[in-house]
Formats: C-alpha cells, sequence, structure tokens
C-alpha cells in the first residue's frame, strides 16, 4: 500500500508532498507516531504515507492567533489633542483631533483630500438654446418615438441643477426637496435624465482641453439609460409585491422548468447514445455539448440552485432576474483607471491620447513641438476686439496671455473668450432694440402733433449735436440698470428725421420710416 | 541608435514646464563709473530656465538642467549690443548684461537632434522698471530702484512635444521634471495677466507654485460664470425691450 502511493506519484513526475513543503512550513509529524483524533488506527493505517493530505482534512482547525497586546518592551504610542487646519475649509474654522505625538506637527490633514467637490456645470443661454432646449423638439419626437423627452423649461433646468449642487448630487435628496409644478409630473428618472443628458451635451458640444479618451470616458461616466433604469425599478417592485401564492406558484413552475430540461436534455443524450451506436463514434449531435449550460439564463451554475432557492423563499432581494442597475454599469464603463501609470505621466508630463483608429496616423503629418500659449485663441472679429479687450480688463484678465499657459487654462480662456464674445452679441441686440424704441417713440411723440418743433431743428449743426447727445445718454444706460429713463427723455425731444436715419438699423422699421417721411411732406 | 529607436510613439504628448524671462537690478552710481558705458542703468540676465525653483537659491526656476533636451538658446539683443545674436550652448541658458532700456529680445530654443524639431522662438519684454498697479510704466528715481530691489519679469510656459520618437521619450523620461511646490513658499512672479497679485509678486525672489495654476483656473472659471450671468440679465433685459418694442409699434399701426 504504501509503496504504491508513492508509485503513483513518481509514474504522473507529481513532487513528494515532503520535498515540496517549504521552510516556513511545520514538519509534519511522522505518519507512524501520531494518528489524528476521530480516525480509528485501523482506518489510520491503511491510508498509508500519502496521509497529510487527509490528516490536514481531519485535523481540528486552528484559531487565529491571539494578537499580543503591549508586550512590556515598547511603551504605549503618545497621542496628542492638537488643533489643525483642514485645508479645504474656506472659512479656517479650527478643531482639534488626537494624533500620535511623534507626528510632525505641519502635516497636512490626512481627509482633506477627500473633500471632492462634484464638478459644477453651467451653460450659457445660448448653449441652452443650442443644445439643451427640448420643449421644441417635443413635436417631432411625440409622433416618432413616443415621449421619451419631457418638455423641460429653462427654469425647471435651472432649478434642477441649483439643486444639484445644493444637495451635493444626492439624488433622493434632490428628489424629495424639488418641487416642480404638479403637471411636470417628474419622477427620479427624469431629474437624473435630464441632469446626466444636459451634462454629456455641454461636453460633447465645448471644447476639451484634455486628449479625446478623457473626454469619452467622462461623458460615459455620465452615461443615464432611463429606460433600463425604469425597468429595473419596474422589476423590483413587482419582485417586491409577489403575494405567497404567487411564490408557491413560482417555485413549483422554477421546478417544473427544471424538470423537463432535465427530460429534454436526457432524452438528447439517450438520442445521441443511439447515433453513435448506429452510425459509429464520429458522429453524434454537435450542438449537445454546448446546450448543456445555462437553463433559463437564471443560474449560471445548477449548482447554485439550492442557495438561490433558499434566498428566494426567504424573500431576499437578491436580484438576479433583474438587469444590472443603470449605477453598476456605470461604474463598469468607467475607464479603470491605472493609478500607477497616471502617477508616471503625470510625473514626466506625458498626456496620452487616443489614437485615430484608421490609417490617418500614417498618413498625417508630424504635428511639430509647440509652445502651450500659442494655443490661446487669437481674438478673431475686429470690429468686437476693443470690447473683448475691455471686458477682460474689467475682470482683470488678458484675453491672450496667462500666468500659467497649461493645457487646462487655455481650454478655460477659450471657454471665457467666447463667453464674452456671446455676452457682447447680446449687448449688441440689446443696444438695438434700444434704438429701435428710441426711433418709435420718436414716431408716436411726432404723431401726437410736436411736428412743429421738429421743423425747426432743420440745420445740419443742431442734427450732429443731437446724435451725439443720444450717443451720450445711450452710453451711460450702458453701465447702469435704468435704461427707462433715458428712453423717457429722448422721447420728448425734437424729432428729426434725418437723425432718424441715423438709427436706420433694423429693416422691419424701413417701412415705418418711409411712412413718418412721406407724413411729413404731406403736412410741409 | 536602433531602428526601433526611431519609431514616433504615437497618441502621446509630452511637455516640459520651462519658465523666460527677465531679473533687473539698478546699478549704484560706483558701479556705474566703472562700466564702459556709464549711461547704463541696470544689469539685468535674460534666461531660459525650468519652472521649479532650486530650493534654498535666491534663483527664480532652474532647479533642472534644461540640456537633456535643450542643445542650443539663442538670444537676440538690440541691434545697440555689440555681437547682439548671443549663442548659449551648454547651461545655464542665460545672458547678463548692462543696459538703460526695455525692449523685445527674440529667444530662440534649438532642441538637441534626437528630437528632430525646429526651433522655437519666443519673445519676452526685457523689463527694467518696477511692475506698477495701474501697469503704466514708470521710472523711479535710482534710490528708489535701488531701496526696490531686483525687478523680475517671468513668464511660465510649457513646450509641448507630440508622438515622440522612442529614443527622444526616453531621454525625457529619464529625466523628470522637480515639480512645482505644491503651495505659495515665497512671493508668486506678477504678471499683467493676473494685475491682483500685485500685492502677492512683492517681497523678494519670487517662485512659480502649482497653486497658480488652479488659481488661475478658478479666475478664469469665475470669471466665465460672471459672464454667463451677465448674458442672462443682458438676455432678459432684451426680451422686455423686444416686448415694448413690439407694443410701440402697434401702438404706432393702430394710428396709422
Amino acid at each position: 500500500m504504501a509503496a504504491s502511493a508513492s508509485d503513483i506519484r513518481s509514474a504522473l513526475s507529481l513532487p513528494d508532498p515532503s520535498a515540496v513543503a517549504g521552510p516556513s512550513q511545520p514538519k509534519k509529524p511522522a505518519p507512524t507516531t501520531r494518528k489524528p483524533e476521530g480516525i480509528s488506527r485501523e482506518l489510520y493505517s491503511l491510508i498509508g504515507p500519502s496521509q497529510p493530505s487527509v490528516a490536514a482534512q481531519v485535523a481540528k482547525p486552528r484559531l487565529k492567533q491571539k494578537p499580543r497586546f503591549a508586550t512590556g518592551i515598547s511603551s504605549a504610542t503618545k497621542w496628542e489633542l492638537k488643533s489643525f487646519q483642514n485645508s479645504t475649509r474656506k472659512d479656517g474654522l479650527q478643531l482639534k483631533h488626537w494624533v500620535k505625538a511623534s507626528d510632525s506637527v505641519d502635516a497636512e490633514y490626512p481627509f482633506a483630500k477627500y473633500n471632492i467637490q462634484n464638478p459644477v456645470y453651467t451653460y450659457s443661454q445660448d448653449e441652452y438654446t443650442r443644445f439643451l432646449d427640448t420643449s421644441n423638439r417635443l413635436a417631432t419626437l411625440k409622433d416618432g418615438k413616443g415621449e421619451l423627452e419631457k418638455p423641460w423649461t429653462k427654469e425647471w433646468t435651472d432649478y434642477l441643477f441649483k439643486l444639484y449642487h445644493e444637495y451635493d448630487g444626492r439624488w433622493h435628496v434632490i428628489w424629495d426637496r424639488a418641487e416642480f409644478p404638479p403637471e411636470a409630473g417628474f419622477d427620479l428618472e427624469d431629474l437624473k435624465h435630464r441632469y446626466y443628458s444636459v451634462c454629456r451635451k455641454l461636453i460633447r458640444n465645448r471644447p476639451w482641453p484634455g486628449d479625446e479618451a478623457g473626454r469619452s470616458a467622462l461623458i460615459n461616466s455620465l452615461q443615464f439609460d432611463i429606460e433600463r433604469e425604469q425597468m429595473r425599478k419596474r422589476y423590483l417592485v413587482s419582485l417586491e409585491s409577489r403575494t405567497a401564492d404567487q411564490l408557491a406558484e413560482e417555485e413549483a413552475l422554477y421546478l417544473e422548468v427544471r424538470r423537463l430540461e432535465q427530460t429534454e436534455r436526457r432524452f438528447k443524450r439517450e438520442r445521441e447514445d443511439l447515433l453513435r451506436t448506429l452510425a459509429g463514434m464520429d458522429s453524434g449531435l454537435p450542438y449537445l455539448v454546448e446546450d448543456n449550460g445555462v437553463p433559463l439564463g437564471i443560474f449560471s451554475e445548477p449548482r447554485n440552485l439550492n442557495k438561490k432557492r433558499k434566498t428566494i423563499v426567504g424573500q431576499e432581494i437578491d436580484s438576479p432576474l433583474t438587469p444590472s442597475g443603470a449605477g453598476s454599469s456605470v461604474s463598469a464603463i468607467k475607464r479603470p483607471q491605472n493609478t500607477k501609470s497616471a502617477a508616471y505621466d503625470a510625473q514626466h508630463c506625458i498626456i496620452r491620447t487616443e489614437l485615430p483608429s484608421s490609417t490617418s496616423a500614417t498618413k498625417a503629418a508630424h504635428q511639430p513641438a509647440y509652445i502651450r500659449s500659442s494655443k490661446i485663441p487669437y481674438l478673431k472679429n475686429n470690429s468686437m476686439q476693443s470690447k473683448v479687450l475691455q471686458s477682460f480688463a474689467e475682470m482683470g484678465l488678458s484675453p491672450s496671455r496667462l500666468v500659467m499657459p497649461t493645457k487646462e487654462n487655455v481650454a478655460q480662456l477659450e471657454g471665457l473668450l467666447e463667453a464674452v464674445t456671446a455676452m457682447l452679441e447680446t449687448k449688441k441686440l440689446l443696444d438695438k432694440a434700444d434704438h429701435d424704441i428710441q426711433v418709435s417713440k420718436k414716431q408716436l411723440a411726432m404723431r401726437n402733433g410736436q411736428l412743429e418743433d421738429g421743423e425747426g431743428d432743420g440745420e445740419p449743426g443742431v442734427k450732429t449735436e443731437e446724435a451725439m447727445d443720444v450717443d451720450q445718454t445711450h452710453d451711460e444706460t450702458d453701465g447702469n440698470e435704468g435704461r427707462g429713463h433715458s428712453v423717457g427723455t429722448l422721447s420728448e425731444s425734437a424729432f428729426d428725421v434725418n437723425l432718424l436715419r441715423g438709427y436706420k438699423c433694423n429693416e422691419s422699421l424701413d417701412t415705418e420710416y418711409k411712412a413718418a417721411e412721406a407724413w411729413i411732406e404731406v403736412s410741409q | 541608435m536602433s531602428s526601433s529607436d526611431r519609431v514616433r510613439v504615437r497618441g502621446l504628448s509630452i511637455y516640459r514646464p520651462i519658465i523666460y524671462g527677465n531679473t533687473a537690478v539698478a546699478l549704484t552710481q560706483k558701479e556705474r563709473d566703472s562700466l564702459t558705458s556709464p549711461d547704463h542703468t541696470h544689469r539685468w540676465t535674460v534666461a531660459v530656465r525650468s519652472a521649479a525653483s532650486p530650493p534654498n537659491s535666491d534663483q527664480v526656476g532652474g532647479a533642472d538642467d534644461l540640456s537633456y533636451f535643450i542643445k542650443r538658446v539663442t538670444f537676440k539683443l538690440h541691434d545697440t549690443y555689440p555681437s547682439p545674436t548671443r549663442n548659449i550652448d551648454k547651461p545655464p541658458f542665460e545672458v547678463t548684461e548692462t543696459g538703460w532700456g526695455e525692449f523685445e529680445i527674440i529667444i530662440r530654443i534649438t532642441f538637441i537632434q534626437e528630437a528632430a524639431e525646429k526651433t522655437m522662438t519666443l519673445l519676452h519684454h526685457l523689463k527694467l522698471h518696477p511692475w506698477t498697479v495701474s501697469g503704466e510704466p514708470e521710472i523711479p528715481p535710482l534710490e528708489v530702484a535701488l531701496k526696490a530691489g531686483p525687478v523680475h519679469s517671468w513668464q511660465y510656459d510649457e513646450i509641448v512635444f507630440n508622438d515622440p520618437f522612442q529614443n527622444f521619450l526616453n531621454l525625457l523620461t529619464a529625466h523628470p521634471p522637480t515639480p512645482l511646490p505644491k503651495a505659495k513658499r515665497k512671493p508668486i512672479p506678477f504678471h499683467l495677466a493676473n494685475p491682483g497679485s500685485f500685492e502677492e509678486s512683492k517681497g523678494g525672489t519670487p517662485e512659480f507654485h502649482a497653486g497658480m495654476i488652479s488659481e488661475e483656473a478658478e479666475r478664469l472659471d469665475d470669471a466665465r460664470k460672471k459672464i454667463i450671468a451677465e448674458t442672462e440679465r443682458l438676455r432678459n433685459e432684451l426680451i422686455q425691450k423686444e416686448a415694448e418694442l413690439e407694443k410701440s409699434k402697434k401702438l404706432l399701426a393702430d394710428g396709422a
């Protein structure tokens, strides 16, 4: 017996167990000297020299070693109550905590790094109307894909974003506190869906400082599948609301299905055996092998059956029947950032970009080395340039220079430049509207019988003065809020057709000018 | 050099933070007398250096030796200087001169052969006189200038290499740049793009620190938010105005 065990070992070229045992393992007791508890001597002697594995199973489980506390050699560590400064606090509140006396006094507060704020996404009105406004598209969606997009207004979206930042992205709190008008009928998924889709659209439509991979990773991290999430919740609700009868029925049905499956498999196997006996070894049913696996797509292995059944009977919602929630899928999609390589890249100032998958990589001309600040965008529009410069100067910034032109900051500056341009465009429109109002008011005033005054002001000298006056008043009002005043005073001033011509900037008013001129001619 | 070295590593860009600029000190009457051209009022040094400052030093930047990727730096001075084109082939890449006036210096950086990149040209305005809050240059009298100490004018920037050759990349990664200190330890270098830093820039040799990057990002972001809010306000006003215009137009039409 003893010889056969070692023979088998050598035949299978298995290493001798005693040779394998490393120096860290305690030497196994000689098989003849001791026998483990709970096994009769006769049986034990039958096992022979292969006993170590058996002995290991039979031997009493050893308990974890007790930790050894103060052994007397080292004294207890000294702790001190010290005040510290949390570097992420803005209010400079001083708190105290217990630290080891050996720790250095001015070490940075170790938990400060966990104070991570969600990035704040903001959008301008322009961006909103261009990318985010769903109210117009609703009509087209209604007949096509159905009511996927709920009609979000700008106010609601603003409100949602405010809530998101106020409650730091805690959706259940947001949903609890949100007070949308009842006709909107938003549920939690709608809020999430709106928020994430807005963020995604913003990222997709804005200049991106980093590489494409980072951008798509960020977009992926903001992925939210509203239908799937709603389906998941529906499943959960239905799972929760099963009655005892339904449970029993489900159980019965399940067993029935299992039985049927087993029967079918047995039937197939028998058929295969039959075919083999009739047609030879190589025949048979090729698909049988694959078919052996997952029944119903519920359990990965039949072995899990007992365990799973127990949990279901025990009303525990371990949800193998439901699709994985959006939350987990998000984390799965997130690119596993290799922290080590990220640290390496940061140390060596390396930025990796996704390669274009096509052949263009080989064809593309090499982009020569450049200095980062050369990527600061130029001011394109010449007529607007001085105004852009002025608004930057007001903010204490420069549109063409950066203190620290890093990749991110250059991108930031680009975004700022865009925002400033959008603001100036709006201002231009506003000025135009102002002029138009003035013109209309004058026309009204003229009609109300102040024509005599207008005739008196016919000389060119007065004209230019008038024009300058208007400009001045206008410039003043640019700075402050009260535009209404200037309009009021101007409407009282004398009317002059030539002056009006100077403000002829809106085509829609052209006809009115003509009418006014004609009218003056007639009355003259 | 094996053939595999001359392969470009695609989809990768690697940059090196540098600073360029100058320091200037006003000369005392005595020093001026000893010069060959006694009308010179300042001694200045223009340099290209790594961004981080060496520890316990009175120098702005230059913790790392940049000669591992820079072969030569050419400073093109004003034509009135003798041999105005100064080629510096080994570190430190700097030129020290005396003078009386500010002018634009053309800095040309030549990379080592492995980089296979063209020379890069930077422009620096030599700064001799102290920064002012208003931004208007003013020339203080000698005693004031002497008392105020050296004038610093430095620009941070990053040299970006796209798809570098493998051997050049190896060279670069063999010399990771000294990271900028995380927090402010010394005054920060004044820059016209951040006039708010005027007070912070006073009091000795300045130093670049990593916080300046995020501070600037914040400044830009705040400004953007403000602009967006302003745009919003203007837009609302515009909507009102347009309604008003509509009204008066209607009045006109009714009357006519």
